[in-house]
């Protein structure tokens, strides 16, 4: 009876092994694959946040300063632009008229001046990418592109192209792509210019 | 084998019991890991990003519109083509909606911009709001 039920037990656990194993592999094997997925999704979703701030960021500079501009000239075919806009700067001429007891110092000592600020594309080189760059003169070999080249997943500018919707309306197409996800996304909007005086290689819608 | 054999006795069933545990902890762990990716909860950020500019651009015209003593109106005043997108996480091209509302009866309008879309049968909205100064002439 005894040497019977040891029999039995030792079979009930080759058994139970026998079933457990694969289950136990398979269970590992999904459980990798979901990590893995997981891993993938979350490397892509960054690439792709980081296209979406840099479009962002891009149309954010160019219509804050295509806002207040004087003069507007674009390059569509090289998808640069040039924009001359107003600021304003200590007027250190008229120190002698302000009050500063009265505290209208800044009132007196505002003068405004105008700021030019490229924003050009460029494929450095060995690389076929063109990366945005923010530059205050015009140059053939800038430095410190505002997009790509980012640790998370680098882009490319496909397009950036100006044209007058209406007038002193100035439309802006942006598409940018990410090198990693290979995503693209494609950006319009308008800003309106009051102070805009002179325009060039502007297209009317 | 005999001494195994009775080491194991009091073991069986354990091995069974510690694969079923396993696998229901697993899951719970793969599925909050699942819903943890924020792609898979939040699919059209981007969509809503081209919505908000899609909305500055009806309000750039507006201003200009204002800015020229014009009557302001209430359809899309923007670029048509602008009104569709394939900027979804899924490559599907979407259709955007511009409503324009306008209110206030003084030189300073209270405009509101309304951009609508849909995808996979849920609707989606974002509101904008701006003042414009209605310049008589």
């Amino acid at each position: 009876m005894l040497r019977n039920k040891k029999f039995h037990s030792g079979g009930f656990v080759l058994v139970e092994f026998a079933i457990a194993l694969p289950l136990l592999i398979l269970l590992l094997y999904g459980l990798t694959t979901v990590s893995l997925n997981i891993f993938r999704l979350e490397k892509d979703q960054l690439a792709d946040y980081v296209l979406e701030e840099e479009a962002e960021y891009v149309m954010e500079r160019i219509t804050k300063a295509a806002r207040a501009a004087k003069e507007i000239e674009a390059f569509n075919a090289s998808n640069s632009i040039k924009i001359i806009y107003h600021t304003v700067d200590d007027d250190t001429d008229r120190n002698d008229v302000s009050d500063q007891s009265s505290g209208n110092y800044i009132l007196y000592t505002i003068k405004d001046v105008w700021e030019t600020q490229y924003f050009l594309t460029y494929a450095k080189a060995g690389s076929d990418f063109q990366n945005l760059y923010a530059v205050r003169q015009k140059t053939s070999k800038p430095t410190n592109p505002i997009t790509g080249e980012n640790y998370f997943g680098s882009t490319k500018i496909n397009s950036l192209q100006f044209s007058e919707l209406k007038e002193n309306v100035l439309h802006i197409t942006l598409e940018m792509e990410s090198l990693k996800t290979g995503n693209k996304i494609k950006i319009a909007t308008a800003v309106f210019m009051p102070g805009c005086e002179k325009k060039a290689g502007l297209p009317h819608e | 084998m005999r001494k195994i054999k009775i080491l194991l006795k009091d073991e069986r069933g354990y091995l069974m019991l510690n694969v079923i545990f396993l696998t229901l902890i697993t899951s719970f762990a793969a599925m909050i890991l699942l819903n943890a990716a924020p792609r898979v909860k939040n699919p059209h950020s981007t969509l809503r990003l081209t919505a908000l500019y899609l909305a500055d651009e009806q309000f750039a015209q507006l201003e200009s519109m204002a800015a020229a003593g014009e009557p302001l109106t209430t359809n899309f005043l923007g670029k048509m083509e602008d009104l569709k997108s394939e900027n979804s996480a899924t490559g599907k091209p979407t259709e955007f909606k511009v409503e324009t509302t306008i209110s206030g009866d003084s030189n300073l309008r209270e405009v509101t911009v309304t951009v609508k879309w849909t995808v996979d049968e849920k609707d989606f909205e974002i509101k904008s709001e701006r003042t414009i100064w209605l310049v008589e002439k």
